[in-house]
């Protein structure tokens, strides 16, 4: 190697060598201003002083008070009700958009392309509003308040059929050649999409559960309106938000933050484990809008 | 907008170019919207002549069908049970059995009190004996409407299916004209997973649809006509009625009650800051989350899995306990101003939540702590995906980093990620959660707090329609009217960027 | 032998017999549901279970209690009233909300009798519309605010002086919590310079009209005296007391954090009514909003259970566990046995609260937009300068117009025709109201629309002969008819339905049978 291309190759690293620990400062400071308040939320979880917020993050006394308290509460109740209905949600959930996504992706009929644009549409009128249609109907069915979580399930899973989108365009992504082959080999459209889509699916199916799972944890409007005036049919998030009331925050807001900790826990976990095929679902998908 | 050749187009310099591109964007908007309106134009028309052809068909039919097909008419899958196809002709007729039954039982009473929403209203009378007021609830107003707009669909079904019946008759008796025999009910079973699999496939779903979103967004577009409110609740309190167009004038016009601000101008205020928060939230998540995206993907840089590790774990603890934390960090007593405050940076807490311009600007930057890891995560993968070889000749030519950013990654980014563009930004404007917990629309606009619900600066337009049916009136049909306005405006802005963007428009160009 | 056992049979069916039709009335067992504040659950469930024991009439309840906050209960009750509780706790701010949603049974006639009788007088005025029809059941009488304090930063002398009170804070570089973005709190300062804010309400419980004097030289007072807490970097607008733990020396909340705000602050705990606030060298002391916890009964279609429910929430309000819930909880007893027990006397928390009550106006029915009207007022005054008149009466003039506003009419009730009109003193039906010694029109009789445009009253009125009314139009003068350009006048006494024909523009009288 010359001296002068010695000296360029050096110039570039140590140029190299300056960006990158650039990047990990940044890296660095991102990583402490997004973990900040998780961090302060598990703090408060383990503040035995309970009032409201307060302005100090370090707690003055430690304590599993309140991961123990919970349990004298309804929020186990809670928790299992939620998670059924995380389970059912995501189970029922990937069946229903993947036969839409599937039929949009692989069919090509006559109705399809009016039918995108139709639930194009349809997603576009603000879901908040059909909420007390929707209580109401659901209340016919004898599904509101204490029996809210099928209810929910119900809700979650007819609708769900619309949020297509990502996995159609993980399904274009397979190439149409292998369909076709098989065809020609005899076998039925039901065959097709069994042995040989589904096995490639992997990813989108793991997306489409992982996404289905963590929505019914966090909803709190809609299984409000549902569930209200019935602990019983609670999901956590309406069980914890009704904590909040100013008669009950200074006594449960510590207790809030640690059962906030506990839903986080199942949600966490799965995404360790599973999110390299998040990424490849959401990039094989999300893409395609 | 004067158009240039590709060689003046050259000629000019780096600002110029940019001005040259938005404005040929913005000039093509007014024939996008304009084609846009031809398009619907012919949507109608066409709507139209099918109508009329299906009419056209249906007559002739019938005109020119043996006895068998002229029974279908009335007694629904009577050709297929004549002609052998027990299966088909079952299902037929059992449909038609299950309407009858159900219109004569229930259907004809809704529809039958369609037009008033019910007549005797609840009633209250003083029982002397046992010193108590005594309540009788009469008609529902909510179940009338719903029930008869479930008939209404009911009845839609049963003429499509009518429809399909002869449409059967007309096929059987040619294909047996042609000396062919008819599908068996095996065949017809075997079908279901072949050539009508798609079919199958979409029944579920698509059921699921038309009730749980179809039907609620129907009967709530139907609202936007009525008086239904806390008043009018239709069963407890009193019952609701139509009343036109009423709620509409109210929404939109500029006059209002002596002084105070119309609707027609909160709701102007609202929806522009619904699309500065929109276009603000989408790009700078976009440009951001790319950014870090690009950051931890870099060549050299470890622990690339820890990273995003960590960003991930935000998405984990849900929304309405880490945005309500947030809230609180940033309120006038909160950590974040004491800790400015401790360190001696600023001597006054920063009015975080209490200035309209401040609160703006923190709903949108804590928007990016909640939006950047979905970014992250979306980027990760299409960045990987960038052939490396596209840099490599990219360097050999001598262009620097952020070269390489301008002339091969943003323009990858941006068409491939051009219709997710679009539904992040409709999906901002209807971002609920974000401001609701945050803020909860506050600091309030003392102009606009006459309006239903005390609207704040940071409101959107759905949290406003939120803040409408949950608040002291109740006011449904308002709550109804702003939601369809809210469709009207996000669907316009869809169509024309739907219009106006070529690349959008082909999904197949993506496969 | 057979005979006795025959005899003593009889007997016993016989006092069986007895004993049924006796408690034929209300006896039996009823599935309810209950909705009240998390705090008192556990013993609400033991209160009712004590009534079933204890009550004279057989009445046995499977009661389903569940806990809501008392904003929520009237939300959730609002939604969908046949949903709701049958019996449930809700704070005085949602009364209103909750006669329009008709999720409130009138109280009998009776049952209003002894609430009037056993109960706190303020506590009977705000469950009351119009001219005596009684909504609900007074549970506590505490619900208004007062100051908590820091004692470390504030001297005791100083707790009479807004004006103190506040450069105590600054000078400490502790903040002043007192929530004025909220229309209840920041009413204290118009209350206190002498406003009014009344809103009229009927036997029905809708409310017609209101008499508010905010905008006005008082008003102007309370602005000023609201400037200057706003102005001060020391104001946080916040009623929770947490806030002592992040930097407040003064939190203006209620009762309900009494507990709490002792808790955090410990030997430092003060607690004093509020100040009074200093404008062009008169003192005006702040004058809260006293509000009542109220128990309401949820209209039922069937007369015994809610014959019952009544006799329910009757004893859930009553003196013993008025005083459970005194002892348990702490809340103050709106029942008057209740109030005269010693250790009730004698609470320092309740002291204060009767202390706060010297200087508060009872809140009755009030319409939900006051809140949202209400609440904006420091938020507005905030950027205007304290000497700015003209601006500050701006704000008010604001106010006013947000407050005529409120009563606009809806295109159903702007064509409707109501009769208008005086009668004889014998009974006057009408509505013709002569309390300010001047005659003003109060409220219409409504009319119900037929077929072809005849409208008629809901139902016939005695009328005496010479009795005379008009017919008019969205409740305004601009159109109206009488007899000609004069009022219509009975000729001969009966009772009558009013009858307007909008074609013919006449008025005629259609004899009841």
């Amino acid at each position: 190697m010359s001296e002068t291309s010695m000296k360029r190759h050096m110039g570039l690293r140590a140029s190299r060598a300056i960006s990158n620990t650039l990047i990990y400062v940044l890296l660095i400071a991102i990583s402490i201003i997004w973990l900040i308040p998780f961090f302060c939320i598990v703090l408060q979880s383990f503040r035995v002083e309970s009032t409201w917020q307060v302005g100090y993050v370090i707690p003055k006394q430690w304590g599993f008070d309140n991961y123990v308290n919970l349990f004298s509460t309804d929020f186990p109740r809670w928790y299992v009700n939620t998670f059924i209905t995380a389970v059912c949600t995501a189970l029922l959930q990937t069946v229903i958009v993947l036969c839409m996504s599937y039929t949009l992706s692989r069919f090509r009929f006559k109705m399809r392309k009016p039918l995108m644009r139709f639930m194009l549409i349809l997603g576009m009128f603000p879901g908040m509003l059909t909420m007390i249609i929707l209580y109401r109907v659901l209340k016919d069915l004898g599904l509101t308040q204490a029996n809210a979580t099928p209810g929910l399930i119900l809700v979650y899973v007819a609708s769900s059929g619309m949020g297509y989108y990502v996995s159609k365009g993980f399904f274009d992504t397979i190439p149409k050649s292998l369909d076709e082959a098989a065809r020609v080999d005899g076998a039925t459209r039901f065959q097709v999409l069994k042995k040989i889509i589904l096995p490639l699916s992997k990813p989108i199916v793991i997306y489409t559960v992982l996404t289905a799972f963590m929505g019914p944890w966090g909803d709190f409007v809609f299984a409000r309106y549902i569930s209200f005036g019935a602990s019983a049919g609670m999901n956590v998030a309406v069980g914890l938000y009704n904590w909040l009331t100013p008669d009950q925050i200074n006594k449960n807001y510590t207790m809030f933050c640690s059962g906030g900790v506990l839903v986080a826990v199942p949600v966490t976990l799965l995404f360790l484990f599973l999110q390299k095929y998040y990424v490849e679902g959401v990039t094989g998908g999300a893409v395609k809008g | 907008m004067k158009a240039y050749s590709d060689l003046e187009f050259l000629r000019l310099n780096k600002w110029q170019k940019m001005l040259y591109k938005l404005g040929r964007f913005f000039s093509s908007i007014p024939k996008g919207v304009a084609q846009l309106f031809i398009k619907l134009w012919g949507l109608i028309k066409n709507v139209f002549l099918a109508i009329g052809r299906e009419a056209k068909d249906i007559v002739s039919t019938f005109i020119h069908g043996d006895w068998k097909t002229k029974v279908s008419y009335l007694v629904m899958g009577f050709g297929c049970l004549a002609r052998g196809q027990i299966l088909r002709g079952l299902l037929f007729l059992l449909f038609e059995i299950v309407f009858i039954g159900y219109m004569i039982l229930a259907g004809a009473y809704w529809l039958s009190m369609m037009p008033s929403l019910g007549k005797v209203g609840p009633s209250e009378v003083y029982d002397e004996i046992f010193d108590t007021y005594v309540t009788t609830y009469n008609d529902n107003s909510f179940k009338i409407l719903l029930y008869s707009v479930l008939t209404i669909f009911f009845i839609i079904a049963f003429i499509y299916t009518w429809r399909i019946n002869i449409r059967q008759n007309k096929i059987a008796e040619k294909i047996l004209a042609s000396g062919k025999k008819l599908k068996s009910a095996k065949d017809d079973l075997r079908s279901v997973v072949d050539d009508q699999f798609h079919k199958t496939l979409l029944a579920l779903p698509l059921t699921g649809i038309i009730v749980f979103t179809v039907l609620p967004i129907f009967f709530m577009v139907l609202v936007a006509f009525t008086n239904y409110d806390g008043a009018h609740d239709g069963y407890a309190s009193n019952l609701f009625t139509w009343v036109g167009l009423d709620n509409f004038n109210t929404m939109l016009s500029w006059s209002s009650a002596g002084g105070t601000q119309s609707y027609a101008a909160t709701f102007g205020e609202i929806l522009a800051w619904t699309l500065i928060w929109a276009f603000f939230a989408t790009f700078t998540n976009y440009f951001l989350g790319m950014f870090v995206a690009m950051a931890i993907n870099k060549k050299g840089i470890n622990l690339k899995k820890l990273w995003r590790t960590i960003l991930v774990m935000t998405i984990a603890i849900p929304q309405f306990i880490s945005l309500l934390y947030v809230s609180k960090m940033f309120a006038k007593d909160g950590i974040v101003n004491g800790f400015l405050m401790g360190m001696g940076w600023i001597d006054k807490a920063l009015p975080f939540w209490e200035d309209a311009t401040w609160a703006r600007i923190t709903v949108i930057v804590v928007n990016i702590w909640i939006g950047i890891p979905y970014l992250m995560l979306i980027a990760t993968g299409i960045l990987m995906n960038i052939p490396a070889d596209l840099y490599e000749s990219a360097r050999i030519d001598g262009a620097n980093p952020w070269q390489q950013y301008t002339k091969i990654t943003l323009p990858y980014m941006l068409f491939i990620t051009g219709p997710y563009l679009l539904t992040s930004f409709t999906g901002n404007m209807n971002n609920f959660n974000v401001i609701y917990l945050l803020t909860g629309g506050a600091p309030t606009n003392p102009a606009a707090s006459s309006a239903s619900g005390s609207v704040g600066y940071t409101d959107l337009l759905i949290t406003w329609l939120f803040k409408i049916t949950t608040g002291a009136e109740s006011k449904y049909y308002l709550a109804s009217v702003v939601g369809i306005l809210v469709f009207i405006v996000v669907a316009l802005i869809s169509l024309i960027v739907y219009n106006v963007l070529p690349s959008i428009k082909n999904e197949e160009d993506f496969q | 032998m057979k005979k006795l056992l025959a005899v003593v049979l009889t007997v016993a069916m016989l006092l069986s017999l007895v004993s049924f039709a006796a408690a034929s009335s209300l006896a039996g067992e009823y599935e309810i549901k209950v909705w009240v504040a998390d705090k008192i659950k556990d013993l609400t469930e033991k209160q009712i279970e004590r009534f079933n024991e204890t009550n004279e009439d057989g009445i046995k309840f499977k009661a389903v209690v569940e806990s809501q906050g008392e904003g929520d209960a009237a939300t959730n009750m609002v939604n969908d009233v046949e949903a709701g509780a049958d019996i449930y706790c809700f704070a005085q701010d949602q009364f209103a909300r909750l006669l329009t949603a008709k999720a409130l049974a009138k109280l009998g006639v009776k049952a209003a009798e002894t609430v009037t009788a056993t109960t706190d007088e303020g506590a009977v005025k705000a469950v009351t519309t119009g001219d005596g029809t009684m909504w609900a059941y007074p549970l506590s009488a505490d619900n208004d605010f007062f100051m908590f304090y820091d004692k470390s930063v504030i001297p005791d002398e100083d707790v009479d002086s807004l004006e103190k009170l506040v450069e105590d804070c600054e000078k400490a570089g502790k903040y002043f919590s007192f929530d004025l973005k909220n229309a209840w709190y920041n009413s204290c300062f118009f209350f206190g310079a002498g406003c009014k804010s009344e809103w009229l309400t009927d036997d029905d419980g809708t409310i017609i009209s209101v008499d508010d004097t905010y905008n006005s030289d008082k008003g102007l007072i309370a602005v000023k005296g609201m400037k200057k807490i706003v102005d001060s970097d020391a104001w946080n607008s916040t009623s929770e007391v947490s806030a002592f733990e992040s930097n407040s020396a003064i939190v203006v909340s209620g009762i309900w954090y009494s507990k709490d705000a002792q808790k955090i602050l410990g030997d430092n705990y003060g607690v004093a009514d509020l100040p009074s606030y200093n404008v062009d060298g008169t003192d005006y002391h702040l004058t809260s909003y006293f509000g009542f916890k109220l128990m309401g009964v949820k209209p039922q279609e069937d007369k015994v259970k809610a014959a019952a429910l009544h006799k329910l929430a009757q004893y859930l309000t009553g003196k013993d566990c008025s005083l459970d819930r005194f002892e348990a909880v702490g809340w103050g007893p709106a029942n008057l046995e209740a109030q005269a027990e010693e250790a009730v006397k004698n609470d320092p928390t309740l002291k204060v609260v009767n202390e706060q009550r010297e200087f508060s106006v009872i809140q009755s029915a009030i319409h939900g937009s006051w809140w949202d009207i209400g609440k904006v007022i420091a938020e507005e005054i905030q950027p205007i300068a304290a000497d700015d008149v003209d601006g500050l009466k701006q704000v008010l003039q604001n106010y006013e117009n947000k407050m005529a506003a409120v009563f606009t009419m809806s295109s159903a009730e702007k064509e409707a025709w109501t009769v208008i009109g005086m009668y004889n003193e014998a009974d006057g039906f009408f509505f013709t109201d002569y309390s300010d010694g001047k005659e003003t029109w109060t409220a219409d009789l409504a009319m119900v629309k037929g077929d072809n445009g005849i409208w008629k009253t809901e139902q016939a009125w005695p009328m005496e002969a010479g009795v005379e009314f008009k017919v008019r139009q969205g409740k305004s003068w601009d159109v109206s008819y009488g007899n000609g350009g004069d009022n219509f006048k009975v000729e001969e006494a009966g009772t009558y339905y009013i009858v307007f024909d909008e074609a013919a523009t006449t008025i005629s009288l259609e004899k009841a049978e």
